[in-house]
């Protein structure tokens, strides 16, 4: 799940814990052998060779599923949330500081494009050879949730599931308000910039300061536009709180994908608790620490 | 405290929406079969109220009281199958209402039928039940018996979902054999020996309208052949013959803030006896911290008398029974269940008040004096192998 995972809860019992624990990482495992496109036999792997070959590739209820929530978030972000966009990967270098030649970037756009996406109930099908699938946008926020529904399933009164920043709670422990969580500092990521109490429900982040690229003294994220195929100049880092942490990831990397001065309106508008550092490191935000800059 | 607020945005909204669909969202797994072995037992006690003098010949007396002791055993075979056992275990015991005559003044009375009735009930009942991806089958026998009543049962039923898993359809049919063998005490019984036969059918659709709302509709039809009369009554005599519509509709809405949930279901019945009733039920569970959960529930019933009801004998027709189940009345029960889930074990327990009059219901008629009020309370501990 690309970092550290961990699990905090809270149980009665040893034996109890043991079966419930089990039950949450394999649920994190299934869903990462199912959906990461580095796994030669994964069901992502498979959609993508199989891009235009004339040849569907079956899916399933929960593959439907998450096609349909990635076609929303798209929807709702105008185009910016787009599962194909990965394949952009291929021109950039983010390890080293130049920016790609314009005509490669250009030779890949024809392959990004979620309007293109040819799925069914039980199928997908990517119509142009060389596109591809990327759940790495949706699935690890849809792993916390579903790994927080196999600890409540099993018993557990509360949990907090970490995957790597993104996270779900499924209760406050007992006798406190929520689970103490920090939201990294985009550059020393060692520290907080935030620290809020998680009751129930889910916390997601994008953005990574380190990652970033600075060619000709403009500094570029590393997270790329479905439509200029650039790095969107955007805000640095986003984290949201909401129900699930699927919606609150994909809201975080909707935002980050926006101009920033739209993108901290299309926050403040969502009205859920967020917290957005933008390029100069000052914070916005219900999250944000009252004057305290990220500097 | 960042607690997220409701989801009021219509960005967040769909997204919200759209990702409740998926698998690890669906927190009713209605169709996966249980994950471990659960073991249940339990106690409640039916208790009337004695009959008042000014109702009954010869001064009032205690009626009827029913202890019961439950087992239930549910168990995961296999992936898609599982396995359940319950038997209950019945002590009835006490006095009730044999025939109503009329008094000095006028009004009818009741003649109780002594405290000689004592009779104990034992059913066993074993379900076995598929699931597969889109909902379960279930199938299950049940053998009843007791001193003067023996009954063999089978029901079949299944559940279906629809491809969104919003809409669940559901249908279920029974049938059951049934030998009535009255035990010959101080009074005269109406048959020595009789069978019956019920036959009904049963078809559902529940619909998740939101997040949080849930609407179900039910059907049914109950074909009841044989001796439909009370063998220990006085001069019952009933068709042998009784068709039953019943139509009922419930709804179930959580509210975020309270962590409640409110039920609302309505149940509306009609016979070819010309019994209609109706029944409405509201219950509010409240989830509470240290997991508590208290349901305050208020119901209400209304019926009409059946065509052949009267309190006093006329003599010349065919039908004839003064039986206070059969008169017209309204009836308000109230009570409280209390749960408390403590790692692998829950206890519950459940209390019940019914009052029932002539006055209270919707439909006018003869007042029997045998109408009943009541007590039933309960406790249950169930355990959870995992």
């Amino acid at each position: 799940m690309g970092g550290p995972c961990r699990l905090r809860l809270e149980v009665t019992t040893r034996g109890a814990a043991d079966t419930a624990i089990a039950a949450a990482v394999s649920e994190v495992r299934r869903l990462e052998l199912k959906y990461s496109r580095y796994l030669a036999d994964s069901l992502t792997s498979a959609i993508n060779r199989s891009a235009g070959t004339g040849t569907p590739v079956s899916i399933d209820a929960e593959t439907a599923g998450l096609l349909d929530y990635a076609n929303t978030a798209w929807r709702e972000s105008g185009g910016l949330f787009d599962l194909t966009s990965g394949v952009l990967r291929r021109a950039w270098d983010f390890k080293s500081a130049r920016a790609p030649e314009q005509r490669d970037i250009e030779s890949l756009l024809p392959l990004v494009g979620w309007e293109q996406v040819q799925w069914e109930r039980d199928s997908v099908y990517l119509p142009r050879r060389g596109m591809e699938l990327d759940f790495g946008g949706c699935v690890k926020e849809y792993a916390a949730d579903s790994a927080a529904a196999q600890l409540r399933r099993h018993g557990v009164s509360a949990a907090l599931v970490d995957l790597a920043g993104d996270m779900a709670a499924t209760a406050a422990p007992s006798g406190a308000p929520g689970w103490p969580v920090g939201i990294r500092h985009p550059v020393s990521r060692e520290q907080a910039v935030a620290r809020v109490l998680l009751p129930e429900g889910g916390l997601a982040s994008s953005g990574d300061y380190e990652r970033c690229l600075v060619i000709d003294g403009t500094r570029y994220g590393h997270i790329l536009h479905p439509r200029t195929g650039w790095p969107v100049r955007g805000l640095v880092a986003v984290s949201v709180l909401a129900r699930q942490c699927l919606v609150a990831g994909s809201a975080a990397t909707i935002a980050m994908l926006k101009p920033p001065g739209e993108a901290l309106e299309w926050l403040a508008n969502l009205g859920v608790p967020w917290l957005a550092i933008d390029a100069d490191l000052a914070m916005h935000g219900t999250l944000a620490p009252v004057n305290a800059p990220a500097r | 405290m960042a607690r997220p607020k409701d989801d009021r945005n219509a960005s967040l909204l769909a997204l919200t929406s759209s990702a409740l669909l998926l698998p690890a969202y669906q927190c009713a797994q209605a169709d996966a079969p249980p994950e471990f072995t659960e073991l249940g037992m339990r106690y409640s006690k039916y208790d009337e109220d004695d009959i008042l003098a000014r109702k009954a010949f010869g001064g009032g007396s205690e009626r009827y009281e029913i202890d019961v002791a439950q087992f239930h055993l549910l168990a995961p075979v296999a992936d898609q199958w599982s396995v359940a056992l319950d038997v209950a275990w019945e002590d009835m015991s006490g006095a009730s209402p044999w025939f109503v005559g009329e008094s000095a003044s006028g009004s009818p009375k009741v003649i109780m039928s002594g405290a000689s009735i004592e009779d104990t009930r034992t059913e066993v009942s074993g379900t076995t039940r598929y699931y597969y991806d889109r909902g379960n089958a279930g199938i299950n026998y049940t053998y009843s018996d007791e001193d003067d009543y023996t009954s063999h049962a089978v029901a079949v039923d299944g559940a279906f979902n629809s491809e969104d898993g919003l809409t669940t359809y559901s249908a279920a049919v029974s049938t059951s054999h049934d030998n009535i063998d009255p035990t010959q005490g101080s009074i005269p019984t109406n048959t020595l020996n009789a069978r019956k036969d019920i036959n009904s059918v049963w078809m559902g659709v529940t619909r998740i309208v939101s997040k949080r709302a849930l609407l179900r509709f039910g059907l049914s039809y109950t074909y009841r052949d044989g001796f439909l009369t009370d063998p220990y009554k006085g001069d019952d005599r009933r068709p042998d013959e009784r068709k039953e519509w019943a139509a009922s509709t419930g709804y179930r809405h959580f509210f975020e803030a309270p962590n409640a949930a409110l039920h609302v279901d309505y149940r509306y019945f009609n016979d070819d006896w010309d019994v209609e009733s109706h029944t409405v039920d509201v219950a509010w569970e409240q989830n509470l911290p240290q997991n508590f959960r208290v349901t305050p529930f208020i119901r209400y019933y209304t019926q009409q008398e059946a065509e052949f009801f009267y309190n006093i004998e006329e003599p010349g027709y065919e039908h004839f029974s003064d039986d206070y189940r059969l008169s017209a009345f309204g009836a308000f029960s109230y009570g409280l269940r209390l749960r408390h889930d403590f790692g692998n074990w829950s206890v519950n327990f459940d209390a019940e008040r019914y009052k029932t009059d002539e006055s209270w219901g919707i439909y006018s008629g003869e007042e029997s004096p045998g109408l009943v009020d009541f007590w039933r309370y309960g406790f249950g501990l169930d355990y959870i192998f995992r």
